[in-house]
């Protein structure tokens, strides 16, 4: 396990190197509270290795292997870890593909609305980029989090081997402040927003509500592409990952090379 | 069981007693002994997992293709047995250093 220290924070990343001849670079961004990079090490990482991807994986600050602070937890916050981690850890100059899942889709359009010429692509799954509408949501989110997972101990009861991915999640909501600050976050102009110029990819579950915020970003970024899963909810990537990896590799290919 | 399997196996009981440190069956690890039910593996646990496998044995064992092929879900009916058999096929494969 690989620990680094970058911005203030001791975060667990992970690297799997390209089959063949390198095409560019995946940074894969994994989602708030329960999720870590194994939703996307167990799924995506290697066939985009094979697609001939360096694909660069990490735990968010709070979560998975990484340090828990007690403080620091606003998008930007987010966004400075991955901007340092690609910078002095993993010495990345070229553009690199920036792939979501939820919230790290969010970090991810965050990312490219401050540096558009370093992204040259978006792949974000159930997520939208940093807009009130979706914040509003995600405030809600954190807040049932916080309730569900208030009483650890009756959901390591019912379900044994989701015992210690739901205690960190736990001690994230109840011993830090991103409760307070995630959603309070200052969130970058819309036209920072509609300046990122590289292609998008959305995916979709038909039956999770994030696709309702499908037409703002389609109205901020009418270059993206959105594909709705039918028969799967917010966890697609983990419940329909041939579906989710069919419809990455054949988007990369239709631009990448 | 081949004796080259007997070797793995003793490999991969270390590595797992490691990455689930306190956590770890009190029990043998046997060919049998699946990763979700007997060890109460995490997805989390599969990457440390994977990362041992990768300082151990290099680039001769690709321990992300064989999970890609198995789905998250699916992961953890996955045996030990079914790991060691794909570590010791994969090092067959690999030149013997001269």
């Amino acid at each position: 396990m690989t620990i680094v220290h970058v911005n203030g924070v001791d975060l667990h990343v992970e690297e799997v190197a390209p089959i063949g001849d390198q095409t560019g670079t995946a940074v894969l961004v994994h989602g708030m509270t329960t999720d870590s990079m194994a939703s996307w090490f167990l799924t995506l990482a290697h066939p985009l290795a094979q697609a001939g991807l360096r694909v660069l994986l990490y735990d968010l600050r709070g979560h998975g292997h990484s340090e828990r602070p007690a403080t620091g937890y606003r998008l930007d916050d987010f966004v400075d870890d991955l901007e340092a981690l690609l910078a002095e850890h993993w010495k990345v100059d070229g553009p690199v593909h920036l792939f979501g899942n939820s919230f790290g889709g969010t970090v991810a359009f965050s990312y490219a609305a401050r540096h558009p010429a370093r992204v040259a692509g978006i792949v974000a799954i159930e997520s939208a980029p940093p807009t009130a509408a979706w914040f509003g949501r995600m405030a809600r989110r954190l807040a049932r989090a916080a309730e569900t997972l208030a009483d650890v101990e009756a959901i390591v009861d019912k379900r044994p081997l989701f015992a210690r991915r739901a205690r960190t999640a736990s001690a994230l909501l109840a011993e830090t402040s991103i409760g307070a600050e995630l959603p309070n976050s200052v969130l970058c102009d819309p036209a920072a927003i509609a300046a990122i110029d590289c292609p998008v990819l959305c995916l979709y579950g038909a039956d999770s509500a994030v696709r309702e915020l499908a037409a703002e970003t389609e109205r901020l970024l009418p270059q993206s592409r959105h594909v709705v899963v039918e028969g799967f909810g917010h966890t697609l990537l983990i419940d329909a990952t041939d579906q989710v990896r069919a419809e990455v590799l054949a988007w990369l290919l239709s631009y990448v090379r | 069981m081949p004796s080259d399997q007997t070797a793995v196996l003793a490999d991969v009981d270390t590595m797992l007693r490691d990455v689930l440190g306190d956590f770890g069956p009190d029990a043998e690890i046997t060919m049998d002994t699946t990763f979700r039910d007997d060890l109460g593996m995490e997805s989390l646990d599969v990457v440390s997992l994977a990362g041992r496998l990768q300082a151990r044995y290099g680039n001769s064992v690709n321990f992300a293709l064989f999970v890609s092929t198995f789905d998250v879900a699916s992961v953890g009916e996955l045996t030990v047995g079914r790991l060691v058999e794909y570590i010791a096929e994969s090092l067959d494969k690999v030149p013997a250093a001269s």
